[in-house]
């Protein structure tokens, strides 16, 4: 489904990363993993279209993604759900939804996800007039999720969804991410927590500053002993 | 008693168009992040453009208004599309100095065409004033306020409640997200430059028949638009309109009741006020809107 080749991406004359190849197929549930500052995050927004590609390509169902602009990639179908969150602070839980939706014109099929989503979050119902920017972090994750899941995705991109979040919350997060998987979305979700990350994939990668230096299974991965001694505390 | 009801009136009328100014520029300031030194040059080249489309071209009163806002939108998109584009990322200090130069060129342009003699737009209205118990008022200003107003109130259903008022205050919001979100975040800037642009050249074109039109008439207009901006918060649309109103019905008491050479000073006195004991404006604290 997505298929990245060689990516370099640079910050002026830094490489944030360097030739980064990976593959997601759909249906699955991917993650890319390592430390802060590997490149997981500039990897992701180069994905989405918001960082030029120095070098490499993408390909999105066949397609190239080029240096396409982040609306093209979200046309192609593949959603970002930023780190941090994020949210629009002073638009209503209800006009950052809104947002979400902003490319689509059928407001029958939106209507009815907006549904689906105020289902799978019943807290955002309950605040849809409420400013974002007074939600609490966990209400603002969900949001962040929910709006990107607006766009109806086919790809869904995580920057990780559990950044700053009270434990309970963090594991809630990982359920909807599960969830949202199980519901046909593929999802490349980019994780700091290593254990977890590596505990609900299908396969991950490991980027160590900039560069993709393991990849395999979730439990592959699990049973490295290099991201058991770096990643995992063992 | 009586003085104090048609000073209220008449700062009423004059702050409509104060807020038409201010709110152009405070969205532009929102969204942009840009400090608009032509705001002055538009408010004159609407009131040029009415003077040659009523004047020059007899074209009717009214449609020369509506013409003179489009004109407005049309010359803020372009030097929005000429200028700021290019400058995407460029310091602060960079924009500024061309945006200073922008506005020099822009009156010159307009001294070139139009001479430096001061033009007046006949209006349709009749002379005589409207009296109401003390108060007494010309049509013509009963006019330009009930069109502001009209227009405020339409600028903010647009801001609050279509599709594009929410991509605009997202993208002000956080335009990295907003272009996550698929929006064309550089059609949004050449918009909102036009759009408050258009704001302030249909405010000059109101003023136009009521006062006369100079080439310079943008100068003071300029800096009381950046006073308003100040006093309503940076950025707050809902602040700028009553900083406008604000600033109007001070400006009248000033000439009122104390001199009418002190009417510009007023303003500028208030802004001081504000500033030393509210930095962040009136209405800082309240959510931003635009």
């Amino acid at each position: 489904m997505l298929q990245v080749e060689g990516v370099t991406v640079r910050y002026g004359h830094v490489a944030a990363v360097r030739e980064a190849t990976l593959r997601v197929e759909a249906g699955e549930l991917v993650t890319l993993i390592g430390a802060n500052g590997a490149g997981k995050s500039t990897l992701l927004k180069a994905i989405s279209g918001l960082l030029p590609l120095a070098a490499g390509e993408i390909r999105f169902e066949g397609r190239s993604l080029g240096n396409a602009s982040a609306r093209a990639v979200l046309t192609a179908g593949i959603a970002h759900c930023p780190e941090g969150r994020r949210v629009f602070p002073q638009l209503t839980v209800r006009e950052n939804l809104d947002m979400g939706a902003y490319l689509r014109r059928d407001r029958v099929a939106v209507a009815s996800d907006l549904r689906e989503v105020f289902a799978l979050f019943p807290r955002l119902e309950e605040r849809r007039a409420q400013a974002a920017g007074t939600l609490s972090g966990g209400e603002q994750q969900m949001l962040a999720i929910a709006r990107a899941l607006m766009s109806r995705p086919k790809l869904m991109l995580f920057d990780e969804p559990s950044l700053g979040l009270a434990p309970t919350l963090v594991e809630r997060t990982f359920e909807i991410v599960a969830e949202i998987r199980r519901r046909g979305t593929t999802v490349l979700m980019v994780e700091q927590n290593a254990l977890a990350a590596l505990g609900m994939c299908d396969r991950s990668y490991l980027l160590e500053t900039g560069r993709i230096v393991q990849h395999g299974t979730g439990d592959e991965m699990l049973a490295n002993p290099h991201i058991q001694k770096a990643y995992l505390g063992g | 008693m009586d003085q104090f009801l048609q000073h209220i009136v008449n700062g009423t009328i004059l702050g409509g168009t104060y807020a038409l100014l201010g709110i152009g520029l405070t969205l532009i300031f929102g969204i942009m992040r840009v400090v608009n030194f032509t705001h002055g040059e538009l408010y004159a080249f609407g009131a040029y453009m009415a003077y040659l489309l009523v004047q020059v071209l007899q074209v009717n009163f009214f449609l020369s208004l509506v013409l003179a806002a489009a004109l407005g939108v049309a010359l803020g998109a372009l030097i929005e599309f000429v200028l700021l584009r290019r400058l995407r990322g460029a310091d602060i200090d960079t924009v500024m100095l061309v945006m200073i130069g922008a506005g020099i060129a822009l009156q010159n342009f307009w001294q070139l065409a139009f001479s430096g003699v001061a033009k007046s737009i006949n209006h349709p209205f009749p002379n005589l004033p409207l009296v109401f118990g003390p108060v007494s008022v010309a049509p013509i200003r009963i006019f330009v306020i009930i069109v502001a107003i009209a227009l405020l109130i339409g600028f903010y259903l647009l801001i609050n409640r279509t599709r594009i008022g929410v991509a605009m205050r997202a993208s002000f919001q956080d335009p990295d997200v907003a272009a996550l979100m698929g929006v064309n975040i550089p059609l949004m800037r050449t918009l909102t430059f036009g759009l408050g642009s258009g704001l302030a050249a249909i405010a000059g074109a109101l003023l136009g028949p009521i006062f006369v039109v100079t080439p310079t008439m943008g100068d003071l207009v300029a800096l009381k638009a950046f006073a308003i901006v100040i006093l309503g918060g940076l950025g707050n649309i809902v602040g700028a309109t009553i900083g406008g109103f604000v600033l109007g019905i001070v400006e009248e008491f000033g000439a009122g009741y104390i001199s009418s050479g002190y009417r510009d000073a007023m303003g500028f006195l208030l802004i001081i006020v504000v500033l030393a004991f509210k930095p962040q404006g009136l209405f800082a604290a309240k959510e931003r809107i635009g």
